[in-house]
């Protein structure tokens, strides 16, 4: 089954690549506020983690429980293979658009 | 960030209402990522926001990811259907393994449902009614109640000019229509004299009421005076086919109409009915007196409240009525979709029928559903001990306790969706049945069988099943498996559910209830209609004089020879009709209260009354005014007579100052409907009032003699068609409705009995076969037939007698309340107990005894060979 990735998944999806074995649900709500600056909840970025897992493109296991956690562990995210492959399918996609997109209306926007 | 004091906590009842929400495995790493946040939090924003934003956190987190799950929803979406499908399977190979208890089961609940279809039915009918007013919502009218009246029945009347003055005093309405009541007459069409009724209206009915017009302007059409305008059959029938609207209808002879306009086809039913409509335009109202001469609806504007109508209605009231006035009355207002299916109002403008009685019928239609469903509940009860071993595999296999409730639930849902089929089998032949009776007519049924009916046939089906199979499912999946597997659950312990034998008990006693209800009905129907009335109507034609002259007409059939006598009178005895007129003897002495027939002096001799004082009508009076008046019995006691001589030439005041003698007294006979006791009445010579002429005839050959007298009218009167009933079809007609009644109440009690024989069939069945060993051991010990019979049928004899003795007084006390309704009534007598009760145990032997018959008589061999 081939499921299509929302933007805001790819987003996720892209980072928890980026923050290959580290990325946890807070990890990625505060890449996402700091280097989109853009206001995100945590509980979407978890809902958005768990979609993933149910569509097979990441998976998670228990974790250290480093921080101020008071103790609790963190559930660490990790891409699988189909999870890379359809990062590159999201990828080609926007590629393939960048290139029909004429010259000059690049060059000539600014 | 790393030095933050540990002992700084989020909010306690946020961490415990998200545990409490949390799914488990993902607790511990959300908690984690809020608590890190948390304390990020409370860097920023200090304690109190960050608690605060903790909270909204904690409530964010709820999805459908984090929520708790129950036990089994992981991934069994396909095996949910996958089991279901499963029980529809087991479940049709069981009804078909049990033959004999499906066809009992479905027997008796598609009987019961298909009567349930017909109720379900006539609801929809009335809850159709005016459904194409687009309005209907906003509508409301004026009804009035008199408060220091005898009747105590609302009235859907008022006094028209109501309509004018609430206009003139209250500015928040949006439209308001008057009706006025009691336009028509007749047209001559082509030779024919057709009658034509109709209403009086605004031009505002057509502003409020969405009726559309075929031909004619909307806007105008009831403007202008004496302009009126038809309904679609009524034009077609006077016009054909051509467009009327520019021509002119004479009613009586003496009034031109204009005709305006001729509405379409309505698009559904409505609860006002008419005809014609005319213009009220130019007629002026002002009589608060006459409280029935029509009807006001109206509509507010929109944000005008109701509240400012109700001390202006009070105003009113106390305005045009008081202590000294004939009577007081109180106004009320009434919404038009509370009309019809609503409550019984008098005066309404079309007919209708009170909504008790459709609640009357689904109480008779629930109680035998009601019936079936216990069969099931029942049969399925007692079969459950061939179903210990499923059950008790099912539970080892890992079956939940919910999972087998459900799939016995979707057996009976099975067996009612079965039901159902026949059901509406049964109903062609019901229908049928249902509109020919004669109230069916008189309020036009419309039962159609439209696709969204059946979908309410099916949800009604599906919730019987529900409902018949939740009682054996809890039951049977109640087994402990290990039981269940060893059988040890025994016969006995089956048998003692005292609830079985309630059930059975429930349905005898319903069942005797209805037997000796519908016995009485049928008495006292024939007790009333075969009651001596104290005057023969044999070989009586009555025939509608039309408005012709009574006198003329007699001369002119009393030619034919067959006619042996012929009378005159303006109503036709018990048909409920009434006339009455207040009598006083002078002028200071109280009223009494009169019903009177206008009649001719040929009518005491030709209804054979008995004159027990004085003399008939002097004939003289024919020219000049009323001067004498004939009592009755009770009448003449009522004004103060001692005794009926003295009466005689006495002088009565009728209404405020007719002054009349008594001519004579004549002996009291039933002029009433039945159940109503004799009441003052008194005969007066009025020939303008005359409506029929009875003719007696010598009846050698009704048909014959009617086919003369119909052929003397057509001469008489062309213009006419002969109106003519025999006296006793004319009462028959009558009291058509208590035969409804008998009807449906019998019809429901052979149901229910019906339905009852086959639930004690199957348990007797049952409950005989699973004792078959035994019963073979004890003839082989040498036990005699006689000796098993009563064994076997002891348990369910004992059941009957109690269901006896409660059904027969549940139907003594029942029955005496509606009959003590009645002046002349039937008394219970033994018969109709002895004959019920007889009736009972013919049924019982019949079920119980043969069954038992046959256990006793199979070979005691053939059964104990296995073993």
């Amino acid at each position: 089954m081939h499921h299509k990735l929302g933007e805001f998944e790819e987003i996720v999806l892209l980072l928890v690549a980026a923050q290959h074995g580290e990325a946890y649900g807070l990890s990625i709500t505060r890449a996402i506020e700091k280097e989109l600056d853009r206001p995100v909840t945590m509980s979407s970025v978890h809902t958005a983690l768990y979609r993933l897992e149910e569509k097979g493109y990441v998976s998670s296991h228990i974790g250290d429980a480093e921080g101020n956690r008071r103790g609790r562990r963190k559930r660490v995210f990790l891409i699988t293979a189909e999870g890379k492959k359809s990062l590159i399918e999201a990828r080609d996609a926007r590629n393939h658009i960048w290139n029909m997109i004429p010259k000059f209306v690049i060059e000539f926007s600014y | 960030m790393k030095e933050l004091p540990e002992d700084i906590r989020p909010p306690k009842w946020a961490d415990r209402f998200f545990k409490w929400y949390c799914y488990a495995p993902l607790h511990e790493s959300i908690y984690g990522d809020m608590q890190e946040r948390y304390d990020e939090y409370l860097e920023q924003y200090g304690l109190r926001k960050a608690n605060r934003k903790y909270w909204l956190d904690v409530i964010r987190f709820m999805n459908r990811h984090t929520l708790k799950r129950s036990k089994n929803s992981k991934n069994n979406t396909f095996n949910s259907f996958a089991m279901l499908s499963n029980y529809f399977k087991v479940g049709f190979r069981n009804l078909l393994k049990n033959r004999s208890f499906t066809v009992i089961n479905v027997l008796g609940l598609s009987v019961s449902m298909a009567v349930c279809l017909v109720i379900i039915l006539m609801i929809n009918d009335q809850l159709s009614y005016d459904n194409f007013q687009a309005n209907k919502e906003r509508i409301y009218r004026f009804t009035h109640e008199r408060t220091n009246s005898r009747i105590n029945l609302p009235m859907a009347t008022v006094p028209v000019v109501l309509g004018d003055r609430m206009k003139s005093d209250f500015a928040g309405f949006e439209h308001v229509v008057r009706f006025s009541r009691g336009f028509g007459g007749e047209i001559m069409q082509n030779g024919k004299a057709i009658g034509i009724s109709g209403l009086q209206t605004d031009q505002s009915f057509f502003d409020m009421f969405s009726f559309k017009l075929k031909h004619g302007n909307i806007e105008t059409c009831l403007k202008e005076p004496n302009s009126i305008v038809l309904r679609k059959d009524v034009a077609e029938k006077i016009f054909g086919d051509e467009n009327p609207v520019g021509e002119t209808l004479t009613i009586d002879t003496d009034e031109n109409y204009l005709v305006t306009g001729v509405l379409e086809a309505f698009p559904g039913k409505t609860h006002i009915e008419f005809e014609s409509l005319a213009s009220m335009t130019g007629r002026t109202f002002s009589n608060w007196e006459n409280t029935s001469e029509g009807w006001v609806y109206f509509t507010l504007q929109d944000g005008v409240s109701m509240d400012g109508l109700e001390p202006m209605l009070t105003a009113l009231q106390d305005e045009h009525y008081n202590e000294q006035s004939e009577f007081m009355v109180d106004f009320n207002i009434q919404k038009m979709t509370d009309i019809t299916p609503g409550p019984l109002y008098g005066n309404q403008i079309g007919t209708s029928m009170p909504n008790f009685f459709v609640i009357g019928l689904g109480v008779l239609a629930s109680l035998i559903i009601i019936c079936a469903a216990f069969n099931y509940a029942n049969l399925s009860a007692a079969r459950a001990l061939t179903r210990t071993k499923e059950v008790g595999v099912r539970k080892v296999m890992g079956a939940r306790k919910g999972q087998l409730t459900i799939q016995f639930i979707v057996e009976s849902v099975l067996v009612s969706l079965l039901s159902l089929a026949v059901a509406i089998g049964f109903l062609q032949l019901l229908i049928p049945a249902f509109e020919n009776l004669k109230m069916s007519s008189l309020l036009d049924w419309d039962l159609k069988l439209e696709p969204k009916v059946y979908g309410q046939f099916i949800g009604f089906s599906v919730l019987v099943g529900l409902v018949t199979g939740l009682f054996p499912s809890l039951y049977l999946a109640s087994f402990r498996p290990i039981e269940a597997m060893k059988n040890m659950i025994s016969s006995n312990k089956l048998s003692r559910v005292s609830l079985r034998k309630a059930l059975i008990i429930c349905q005898f006693v319903i069942s005797l209830v209805l037997i000796v209800s519908s016995t009485l009905v049928y008495k006292q129907i024939k007790f009333m209609v075969e009651k001596d009335y104290g005057y023969t109507k044999e070989n009586i034609i009555n025939v509608e004089l039309q408005g012709q002259d009574y006198d003329i007409l007699k001369a002119e059939l009393s030619k034919l020879p067959f006619v042996e006598k012929i009378s005159a009178t303006n109503l036709i005895p018990n048909t409920g009709q009434s006339t009455d007129v207040d009598a006083k003897l002078n002028y200071v002495e109280e009223t009494v209260n009169f019903n009177y027939y206008a009649v001719d002096e040929g009518y005491i001799d030709n209804l054979n009354l008995t004159l027990v004082a004085g003399d008939n009508f002097l004939p003289a009076q024919k020219e000049g005014k009323e001067t004498s008046i004939i009592l009755n019995e009770t009448g003449a006691k009522r004004l103060g007579f001692e005794t009926s001589l003295d009466a005689i030439n006495q002088s009565v005041i009728l209404g405020d100052s007719n002054k009349v003698t008594v001519a004579g007294v004549v002996k009291d006979y039933n002029y009433m409907i039945l159940y109503m006791d004799i009441q003052p009445m008194m005969f007066r010579y009025k020939p303008k009032q005359f409506d029929y002429a009875q003719i007696k005839i010598t009846g050698f050959d009704i048909s014959d003699e009617m086919t003369q007298l119909e052929a003397a009218w057509d001469e008489f009167d062309p213009n006419h068609e002969f109106l003519a009933k025999t006296f006793q079809g004319q009462i028959d007609e009558f009291n058509a409705f208590f035969y409804d009644v008998l009807y449906i109440i019998g019809l429901v009690a052979i149901l229910s009995i019906t339905i009852a024989t086959l639930g004690l069939l199957g348990i007797a069945t049952y409950s005989i076969q699973i004792r078959l060993k035994e019963v073979s051991i004890r003839k082989v010990l040498g036990a005699s037939s006689g000796r098993l019979i009563f064994l076997l049928s002891k348990g369910f004899m004992y059941l009957f007698g109690i269901a006896m003795v409660i059904g027969f007084a549940l139907a003594y006390f029942g029955n005496n309340l509606w009959l003590d309704g009645f002046a002349y009534r039937v008394s219970f007598g033994v018969d109709i107990f002895l004959v019920t009760a007889l009736i009972m145990i013919i049924i019982g032997i019949l079920t119980i005894g043969l069954q038992a018959l046959r256990a006793t008589t199979t070979n005691p061999a053939t059964i104990l060979r296995d073993d």
